[in-house]
């Protein structure tokens, strides 16, 4: 009985401690629940901050998605953006003339 | 010689072989160009040589969508150089072309038929050394960096400005040529006179006198061999309108034309937002800063002639003018792109966008007479004045390459703050800049003034100033139609040798 009680506690300790270190990366590294686009809005430095942008585009998830796994395959989101820049490709959102796909991963991580 | 009309016994007659009506920029280049004691000039100015609220009120009239008519005008020595701001830009060749984007669109003449009176309009105006596009950028880098733009349709330009002395404005031409003009060898400047009418031959080829009248009620009575109307975009018109006594119309008028296609440069202000991701720019960029050897510089972002053509727009000069915030949106716009690109936007700074346009030119943009006289008995003008929502969108069109390519360059992104026509015309301005009014051209049926300004169909009348600009591009007009009227100035020394 002692030692059932002893290997419980040590199981509640040790996931607090697990949660106590993830809370505390956090803050290196956050930490969102998991969404279909997480191969897309790991691209963002900041995925709060572009929300705030993003919620200003109105678009459909999905097909924002398909539209930038196109657009990001196998290069990064810098060559994606100067790739859009030189092709005229911008999106206006709020006013704001953003790279295409910087302003749908914008809006992508507004609706994730 | 300096003469006041008004102390001149009523009836007074001259008989001068040039008559030159209109005392502004354009009136006094060619006054001093062609005084050389070789023919007797009367320079007609309609003020006296300062503000005069009876004389001004000789300009009101009506306007839709305009200022009053007598706010961006002057009406004594110097015209309007008596407040100016003396911006100074030569036109760009495109400006010249017959664009078939643009309808109405061609001079009678290239730019390389000005070129040779541009460095006396330069003079002139004193402007300094002549940089502009060709020494403009290098000048500056000397002081600050030049921002880079990413290959596309805008290019780094440069206004260049009339000397300031102090706090005094840029050359006040009344001010600064009046001892010249009272030196000048067979000149007559009549001051305080006022045409007000132009006499024709019943035959209609010639102009066989000039009506005078004062504000206190001398009539003067003018025959020259030649006359050239130089009195500014509406009075111009106004003149030629009001001058119907053997042509009906009005002289020149034959084709309905005079006193049509009025343009303007309209100057809306915070037309956008630039963000500049380094901070900073030069100073150049919101201010005019003085080079020190007499050139005073100002950037400004330009439409190339390839950029014009492919995407069919207007010519337009886009200014950056002082710093300002932006919200929580705008700060997560700069940073998620910035973020992007892989640039630092740490220090980025916001600064509000201003511009100066060109207008699809437009017949019905118009002025006529009204019924309502001014203390002469002059019909006073109304001017009915429209910008198209066409020509918003153009500019908005460039607008967004000039975006593209500050993200191109990875130095700053830009907002457009303009989505509607409420929003351009709320915060509207304009050059107060009057063209087009008399435009020049080689078919008499759609121009008033051929390629020597001449009025068609009559021997001795020529018209000058940007009143016979057919486009006119998004440059200041002063400069411009000093070397337009210096051009003439040759033209008169082979009529009047």
């Amino acid at each position: 009985m002692r030692r059932r009680v002893l290997l419980a506690g040590a199981g509640l300790a040790a996931l607090a401690a697990g949660a106590g270190i993830y809370r505390f990366t956090d803050v290196i590294v956050k930490h969102y629940p998991p969404t279909p686009y997480d191969d897309l809005l790991g691209k963002l430095a900041d995925r709060d901050t572009a929300r705030i942008i993003g919620a200003r585009l109105s678009v459909e998830p999905d097909h924002a998605a398909a539209r930038l796994r196109e657009a990001v395959a196998g290069q990064s989101l810098a060559r994606a953006a100067q790739a859009d820049i030189a092709a005229g490709r911008l999106s206006e959102v709020a006013g704001w003339l953003l790279p295409e796909s910087v302003a749908l991963l914008a809006a992508l991580a507004a609706r994730s | 010689m300096l003469t006041d009309a008004r102390t001149l016994p009523d009836g007074t007659g001259f008989s001068p072989d040039l008559a030159i009506i209109g005392g502004g920029p354009a009136g006094i280049a060619l006054a001093l160009q062609l005084a050389d004691g070789k023919r007797d000039i009367l320079l007609i100015s309609a003020g006296g040589m300062e503000f005069d609220r009876a004389v001004q009120d000789l300009y009101a009239g009506q306007a839709s969508e305009y200022v009053p008519l007598e706010a961006g005008r002057l009406r004594y020595l110097g015209g309007g150089t008596n407040h100016w701001g003396g911006w100074c830009r030569p036109l760009d060749p495109q400006d010249f072309e017959a664009r078939d984007w643009v309808p109405h669109s061609g001079w009678p003449f290239t730019r390389k038929a000005l070129e040779p009176y541009y460095p006396k309009a330069q003079q002139l105006v004193e402007a300094g050394p002549w940089l502009y596009d060709q020494g403009g950028t290098a000048r500056a880098s000397a002081h600050s960096a030049v921002l880079p733009l990413g290959d596309g349709g805008l290019y780094t330009s440069w206004f260049q400005f009339s000397k300031t002395r102090g706090g005094v404005l840029p050359t006040p031409f009344g001010l600064r040529y009046a001892e010249d003009l009272k030196r000048a060898p067979g000149l007559n400047l009549l001051h305080d006179a006022n045409v007000t009418a132009i006499r024709l031959a019943s035959d209609a080829k010639r102009v066989t006198r000039l009506d005078v009248a004062t504000l206190n009620g001398r009539r003067i009575a003018v025959t020259p061999r030649v006359t050239v109307l130089a009195a500014g975009g509406m009075e111009n018109a106004r003149l030629l309108l009001a001058s119907n006594d053997v042509m009906t119309a009005g002289i020149g008028n034959q084709n309905d034309l005079v006193g049509r296609f009025f343009g303007d440069n309209p100057t809306p202000r915070d037309v956008a937002t630039l963000v500049l991701f380094g901070g900073r720019p030069g100073p150049f960029y919101s201010s005019n800063l003085n080079m020190g050897d007499g050139a005073i510089l100002r950037a400004v972002f330009a439409v190339s002639a390839g950029f014009a053509r492919k995407s069919r727009c207007l010519g337009s000069l886009t200014t950056l003018e002082h710093p300002v915030e932006v919200d929580a949106a705008g700060k997560a716009a700069v940073a998620t792109t910035a973020a992007a690109l892989g640039v630092n936007a740490a220090g980025a700074r916001a600064y509000s966008l201003g511009c100066g346009l060109e207008l699809i030119p437009d017949p019905d943009r118009r002025l006529v007479l009204t019924g309502e006289k001014d203390a002469l008995g002059m019909p006073r003008l109304k001017l009915n004045m429209h910008i198209a929502d066409r020509d918003f969108a153009l500019y908005r069109h460039t607008l967004v390459e000039l975006g593209r390519q500050f993200l191109a360059a990875g130095v700053g992104m830009l907002r457009i703050n303009k989505h509607s026509r409420a929003d351009w015309m709320a915060t509207m301005d304009w050059g107060h800049h009057h063209i087009g009014t008399t435009r020049m051209g080689g078919d008499p049926k759609t121009s008033v003034v051929d390629a020597n300004l001449r009025v068609h169909g009559l021997g001795n009348l020529f018209v000058t100033g940007s009143s016979t600009f057919p486009t006119y591009g998004a440059s200041n007009p002063t400069l411009n139609l000093i070397a337009v009227t210096l051009r003439l100035g040759d033209h008169l020394k082979t009529v009047l040798p």
